[in-house]
């Protein structure tokens, strides 16, 4: 039944991609194209959790189509997040594009070709997290280029077309070494397999991966994480992320940020599990710790000299991703466990920050923290959930950020890695003066002149407030499906056994919830 | 001439023709340069079709021809017309001797890179194969050097082309499926970035990558 469930969650967004495509382009369909886009979104956000409560319930994995599309405890962590953040930033998309008509900066053309790109954008990511086939891997994830490129490039505007240019010229380039990696492991897969039809399958490769010439196997992991990386805005290769993450529109600037960015970490797992079958853990982990604490350093101080409040947050993100791949570096069944939980928690607080942005836009028509002072009086809601936004980024207890943040550094710790614990902490701080610097500036201080008090409408802050609610409710006692997955996941990525990962120090108190639930399970792979 | 070295000789004009898109200015005359490689390439997988007997490589002949002979440069060339002279007059940012000199040590830092590789399907075809990924770096290259955002679109072509042949090479065997969503993935690209150019050039009225560069920081 899971199975028939992926097929239906892919076709959902995709249907509703058509039919808005084939609706005409008339300023009296807005509302049809609006509702059409609600009803899209609330049914994966649905459809999603209800795969996901089937596979964690159950313990049995969901394939659909001869296996070429799987749902694991892995990609349930990623689907949910696209589900629960897509739900999110669709439904205040609807005010933010409403807002965009009424002050003229989109004609009922440009509305019907947002929604039809943010379907077809859920649709390519579902594509992404679900695959099965590394071929059809890589087909989503530039698919997702293809499909947002009008997003980011969504107004007629030089600056929005300028980022539009140089987010889709920076990725498909990237992503076209993802391809080539992906091309070097199918033909050394092809050699082994006993039945080389099989060498396309991920879960079918794995157990040989032994077997794999080890050269080739180096060179493929390099180009999928330059590739993927791409993709996911890791350092060097995010240079397209600031212009896009600024220049798009804010509910699409927070799915990009809070979901995309980490379907294409999801891929680059599914090739670091690989590369750890084959060459052992030092290669892979090496990359990704290098290549993680240079994301950290550079977007940190990039953070901290940003005017611009989509600006900083798009290199919070670079910073952030480059967390999650610096806990992957660390290793360990903790490593990879904050790797994952980090994910979640980045993704949430992402896409709730990129909302409250649009929210000061649509009152302020600015970006400039320079000139948005005042908003806890000129729209108090905003301000309160914009303050706890960036407490939560900085990495404060009580919320999400806090819990996964934490358990990276313990790995680090564990891992022996001091040096590199030692320029964490130090961007880390970095991170949290530039976010109480927004605080201070925004929030605080005197409203300019020219706004008039009054907060967004509530179909706005609904949203927000949902997010906000999931992030003190992720960090002060996560739910414990949500712990059942990431363990899982965990001991997909680690290969070993959900019993193994109890006796771990430290990830028996971080997973300590879950015991009593799959004590004794073995993580189907 | 066995069909391997076939093989490894069209690989080494697909460089001369490479060489021949990065270095030419006007992206019309790119395009037909375009339509020249792209029939070197179906050459390719024809010669690597007799010799190891792969059905599949006659079918991405055909695709092929259809995306990279005729609809890549007719899209190409319908954009030059719709937007002037798309850019004609745009310098590249490396001279054509540096340019030459630069594209002779990407091939040979990859026939190097590509001795290591040790896989049956490599065995008889590492020129082709150091050539392949060659190509891919020389698309790489056409993006970062080029002025002209539509001459970075071919560098996107280029590194396609690189990474199909290395397909064909590596992996002449995989399902028909995967080759068609890759060659409609790269066809939906090409589209994609037209229209893109399309609209900087009504909004902005530049096709050149210089002036993009308001957002900074």
């Amino acid at each position: 039944m899971t199975g028939e469930l992926l097929i239906i969650l892919m076709l959902v967004p995709l249907a509703a991609g058509i039919v808005i495509a084939i609706l005409p382009s008339r300023e009296g369909l807005i509302k049809a194209y609006a509702a059409l886009h609600g009803i899209n979104v609330v049914a994966v956000l649905a459809l999603s959790f209800a795969a996901i409560a089937g596979v964690v319930g159950s313990g049995e994995i969901a394939t659909a189509l001869g296996g070429w599309f799987r749902l694991d405890q892995l990609s349930c962590i990623f689907v949910g997040l696209i589900g629960f953040i897509g739900c999110m930033t669709g439904l205040y998309a609807i005010s933010y594009i409403g807002h965009d008509v009424r002050r003229g900066a989109m004609t009922a053309g440009k509305v019907k070709q947002f929604y039809l790109f943010f379907s077809l954008f859920i649709f390519t990511m579902l594509v992404a997290a679900l695959s099965n086939n590394i071929f059809m891997m890589w087909v989503a994830v530039e698919a997702t280029t293809l499909s947002t490129i009008f997003l980011v490039g969504a107004y007629d505007a030089k600056p929005s077309l300028e980022a539009a240019w140089k987010y889709a010229i920076v990725c498909m380039s990237g992503v076209a070494f993802g391809l080539y990696g992906t091309v070097l492991v199918y033909a050394n897969a092809a050699s082994i397999l006993p039945d080389p039809s099989q060498a396309a399958f991920w879960t079918a490769i794995l157990p040989y991966a032994g077997q794999f010439d080890k050269l080739t196997v180096a060179l493929a992991f390099v180009f999928v994480t330059v590739g993927f990386g791409t993709k996911a805005g890791l350092f060097p290769m995010h240079t397209w992320l600031p212009d896009a993450h600024s220049e798009a529109p804010s509910p699409v600037s927070g799915l990009l940020s809070g979901v995309l960015l980490k379907c294409a970490m999801l891929l680059i797992i599914r090739y670091y599990i690989l590369a750890c079958e084959a060459l052992g853990g030092t290669f892979p982990k090496t990359i990704m710790l290098v290549i993680g604490i240079l994301s950290v350093a550079v977007a940190a101080l990039s953070v901290f000299s940003q005017d611009d409040i989509k600006r900083k947050l798009a290199y919070h993100s670079v910073e952030n991703i480059g967390i999650v791949a610096l806990f992957l570096g660390f290793g360990g069944p903790l490593g990879i466990a904050a790797a994952l939980l980090h994910c979640v928690t980045h993704g949430l607080t992402k896409a709730f920050l990129f909302c409250l942005s649009g929210n000061v836009l649509m009152k302020y028509g600015t970006r400039d923290l320079n000139k948005m002072g005042g908003l806890i009086k000129a729209m108090p809601a905003t301000g309160v959930l914009l303050a706890l936004g960036f407490f939560a980024l900085a990495g404060f207890p009580p919320f999400a950020m806090f819990v996964s943040e934490v358990s990276g550094i313990v790995a680090g710790v564990a891992d022996g890695q001091w040096v590199v614990l030692v320029i964490f902490v130090i961007a880390l701080t970095i991170v949290v003066a530039a976010c109480a610097h927004v605080v201070t500036a925004a929030v605080f201080g005197k409203v300019p002149d020219h706004v008039e008090k009054g907060d967004v409408g509530f179909a706005a802050l609904l949203p927000e407030v949902v997010l906000a609610v999931t992030l003190l409710w992720f960090g002060v006692a996560a739910p414990q499906p949500m712990l059942q997955c990431v363990e899982d996941a965990t001991g997909i990525v680690t290969q070993s056994s959900t019993e193994a990962l109890h006796e771990t120090p430290v990830v028996n108190i971080l997973f300590s919830q879950t015991d009593a639930a799959s004590a004794g399970t073995i993580v189907e792979r | 001439m066995n069909g391997f070295t076939l093989v490894n000789i069209l690989g080494a004009l697909l460089i001369v023709t490479s060489l021949y898109i990065v270095l030419e200015r006007a992206p019309r005359k790119a395009a037909f340069g375009y339509v020249v490689q792209s029939l070197v390439l179906i050459g390719c997988f024809l010669a690597l079709g007799v010799t190891t007997g792969s059905v599949e490589l006659y079918e991405w002949s055909a695709t092929a021809f259809i995306t990279k002979v005729v609809v890549v440069p007719s899209v190409v060339i319908f954009l030059s017309k719709k937007i002037g002279d798309a850019g004609s007059d745009l310098e590249p940012r490396l001279t054509t001797t540096k340019a030459i000199v630069l594209v002779a040590a990407e091939v040979a830092v990859c026939f190097i890179a590509v001795q290591g590789i040790n896989l049956p399907a490599a065995a008889e075809v590492k020129p082709a194969l150091a050539i392949s990924l060659a190509h891919f770096f020389i698309g790489l290259t056409c993006i970062v050097t080029q002025r002209n955002i539509v001459k970075q679109l071919f560098g996107y072509c280029l590194m396609e082309n690189g990474s199909h042949l290395t397909l064909a090479l590596l992996a002449s065997n995989a399902p028909s499926l995967v080759e068609i969503g890759i060659t409609t993935d790269a066809f939906f690209a090409v589209i994609i970035l037209s229209v893109l150019v399309y609209r900087m050039h009504n909004v902005a009225h530049t096709v050149s990558a210089d002036d993009l560069t308001e957002l900074k920081g």
